[in-house]
Formats: C-alpha cells, structure tokens, sequence
C-alpha cells in the first residue's frame, strides 16, 4: 500500500453536518468532507450528499461505533455498515479511532482512550486486521483527546502509533486539535509528537474548536478554532504537508461567513508552513 | 492469540467504564478527579443528545434541564436519547416535577413505543390521555400516524 490514499491535494474541507449542508452545497472549491458513519443509511443517503459526490468531493465515512481498542472482538455488522457507506459514497478511504466506546455490555457513549500497553496493542491490532480485512477500502484512525489517561501506559502515545501503524499498515487521520487539547492536559509537547509519529502515514488531518474550563481544555467543536491549534497546522505543513485538512463543527453553528473564515485561517496556517520551512531548513543546517 | 490479553484488557475497560457511567469506582491508579471531570462531561453529552430529541422537555425546564437531566441519568447506564429522555420525562412525571407543555410529548412516546426496555414500537391503534396543567392532552396513534389533540 503506498502513503497516498487520497486523491491529490484536497484542500481544507469541512464535515458534513445536516446543519451544514447548505454551506457545503454554496463552496465551490471544496475537494474534501467528512460523515460519520452511523447517522448514514447507504441506502437512503441525503440528497444533499449525494450531490457532493457527484460534483466530484471526496467524502470519507467516519465510524465513531466499532470500538477497535476494545477487548471484545469487532461486530461484523457494523464493519458491514461501514464497508457499505464506504460503497455508496464511493469513498477511497475510511476511518475511525484509536479507542474503545463499550465493555462488559455497556455502552459509554463516548471515545474512551485505550491503554498503551502491550497487551492493549496486541488486540487492538488484531481487531484492526479484522476491520481491513472487511473493509473495501484503506482505513485511517484517529488520534482521540481524552483528559483521562491510563496509569499502566508502557509506551508514549507517538510510540504506540508508530508501532501499530507499523503492525498493520493502518493509516492515521491526524488530529491536531485532539493532539493540542492532549498536550495541555497532560502537559508534554506537541510539536515534540508531530516530529514522533509516522506523517507520511498520515490520510488527512482534523482540525476543531475547544475551550477551557475548570483548568481543562475541552475539544468541542463547538467553539472558534484556537490560534493555538492553527498553530499546530503549520507546524505540522512545514515537516509534511498532508493530502486533505477537514474542519469539524459539531454544534452552536455559526453565521456562514464565521465557518468560512475559520477555514481561510486554516488555509492561511497550512500556507505559512510553506514561507517559513526554507528558515527551519536552514536553521537545521546550521545547527547539523 | 490474544485472549489472555482481551480478558486482561476486559476487565480493566469494564472498570473504567463502571466508574463512569454507572457511578462505579474509580479504578487504582487513575485520576479521580480527571475520571469524575469525564464521567460529568459524558452525563452532559448524554443530556445535550436528550434535548434534541425532546425539545418541549428542555424548552420547559430551560436552565434547570442539564442539571435536572444529568442529575437523573448519571446512575444509569446510556440508553440513546430516547431511551434516556424518557426515563427523565417518566420521572419527573411521578414525582408530578414535569413542566406545563411537555405531557404531550411524553405521551406521544409512550403511544409509539412498548415500556420493554426495547423501544419497540407498538402495533394497532393507541391512545394515551393525561392532564398538562387544566388541560386534556389526548394522543392518538394508528400505525405510523400521529394526532395530538390538546
């Protein structure tokens, strides 16, 4: 399998929301989006979506329910739903998460972080294998925020996704807004983990809103896009610039206008990698 | 392969999602108060997703409903919005705490689905009758037809 999974150069899109439809519908120069996959009946796909397909948008189907760091193994039925919007999207990829959303019969109704630890890697690659072999098509995990963290870990987060990139040949979706509420949380470097990880590995890229509050950073998509998550963007864009960035707006929309320029400054932060690399090359030399 | 690891991995995921869902504790080692910061904001979540699914009940209790809600279903296991919803509705009504203007709402649950836990829905013809305030609320349900009167 080569690095590239998608298509080209796909921009910087925005996830596909219902709310949002008639945003996406009026942005012609959008290449890229984004539908979580189990609000989709590949069946019966809004009308809207499917125009978007047919103007020639890659649109990725995002699974948020297969549970893929859980200890139990991966339900056939909900890889066949992901497999089938997969189909129906004409999608090249899709992806999901480094997590686990349900144990011992209960749902918890949120991405819970998994363990990094060897015996946590070993499922989690098995249940990966399981999924790539159901899946039509490349899938690309992502990398979640969670304030919680495990007291066992036996490897760093940039670590344990090397490796199970490695084991698997999984590609990562690359959240950078996750990475920067991570970093603050729990207090270590994030452009320490963009220089860890394996970024030709990297699918495409999410970038979200958060706020704090009680001395925690929360990833709400929600809220405006932190100067220091665009940051991150071109942090990222000055070691590798990825195939495709994709803005997530989940809730308390904002006028048009506010989305759009949220996704100009992601444009903007990805751009000022390219002016200022030739400097950090540079400095490199100089310090080699 | 790995099924020393899945039981190993089983039981500790299990624990962590006790402590935040069921109100289990915490497990050794963790954060606890990192775990109750999660376990608040998944009740949230959970009664976010309830608001846009019963609007007239967070219309009704307006800035009491996240408190209200979430107080409601922190001990209980994550049901989906309806299921959820309709447990705090069905409280609230016992307890004779359900806000004017949101009975017809709950009826229009209970004429649709069975209380089995299961959400299935009914079959035949329903009709539930309650009062919201001083009025009669009457909802009527044949097949996939809705009718509110009141």
């Amino acid at each position: 399998m080569t690095a590239a999974t998608l298509p080209g150069d796909l921009g910087v899109g925005i996830g596909w929301r219902p709310e949002l439809a008639h945003l996406l519908a009026r942005l012609p120069g959008l290449r890229l989006s984004e539908v979580v996959a189990e609000n989709l009946r590949p069946g019966h796909l809004p009308a809207a979506l499917t125009d978007l397909v047919a103007r020639g948008v890659t649109v990725v189907p995002h699974g948020v329910s297969l549970s893929l760091g859980g200890a139990e193994p991966v339900e056939r039925a909900r890889l066949a739903h992901l497999a089938a919007c997969a189909a129906a999207l004409d999608a090249p990829l899709v992806s999901e998460h480094v997590a686990f959303v349900r144990a011992g019969g209960v749902e918890a109704g949120h991405l819970l972080p998994v363990s990094r630890t060897r015996d946590a890697l070993d499922v989690l690659c098995e249940n990966i294998r399981t999924a790539q072999a159901e899946l039509p098509v490349p899938l690309a995990l992502e990398n979640i925020a969670a304030p919680l963290d495990w007291p066992d870990a036996q490897m760093e987060e940039p670590a344990f996704l090397a490796e199970l990139v490695e084991r698997t040949g999984v590609f990562l979706l690359l959240d950078v807004a996750n990475l920067y509420a991570n970093a603050r949380n729990h207090g270590y470097d994030a452009v320490g983990y963009l220089d860890a990880i394996p970024l030709d590995r990297v699918a495409y890229v999410h970038v979200g809103g958060g706020i704090e509050h009680d001395g925690l950073y929360h990833d709400t998509h929600a809220h405006p896009v932190p100067d220091g998550v665009l940051d991150l963007v071109t942090a990222l864009c000055a070691r590798r610039r990825p195939p495709g960035i994709l803005l997530e707006r989940d809730a308390d929309f904002p006028p048009d206008d506010e989305l759009r320029a949220e996704l100009t400054a992601i444009e903007r932060a990805a751009a000022r990698a390219t002016a200022r690399h030739p400097q950090e090359a540079g400095r490199d030399r100089r310090g080699a | 392969m790995t099924d020393g690891a899945r039981d190993r991995l089983g039981r500790a995921q299990a624990a962590l999602v006790a402590a935040l869902v069921l109100g289990g504790p915490v497990p050794a080692g963790f954060h606890s108060e990192r775990v109750r910061a999660t376990a608040e904001a998944l009740v949230h979540k959970r009664a976010g997703a309830v608001a846009q699914r019963w609007p007239l009940l967070a219309h009704a209790l307006g800035a009491d409903f996240l408190p209200v809600a979430g107080a409601l279903l922190a001990p209980l296991p994550p049901g989906g919005p309806l299921r959820d919803g309709w447990h705090v509705a069905r409280t609230l009504r016992d307890e004779g705490r359900l806000p004017p203007g949101v009975l017809a709402e709950l009826l229009a649950v209970e004429a649709v689905y069975r209380q089995d836990g299961n959400l299935r829905p009914r079959r035949g013809m329903t009709v539930r009758i309650g009062r919201d305030g001083g009025r009669w609320v009457v909802v009527l349900r044949a097949g996939r037809r809705l009718l509110r009167m009141g």
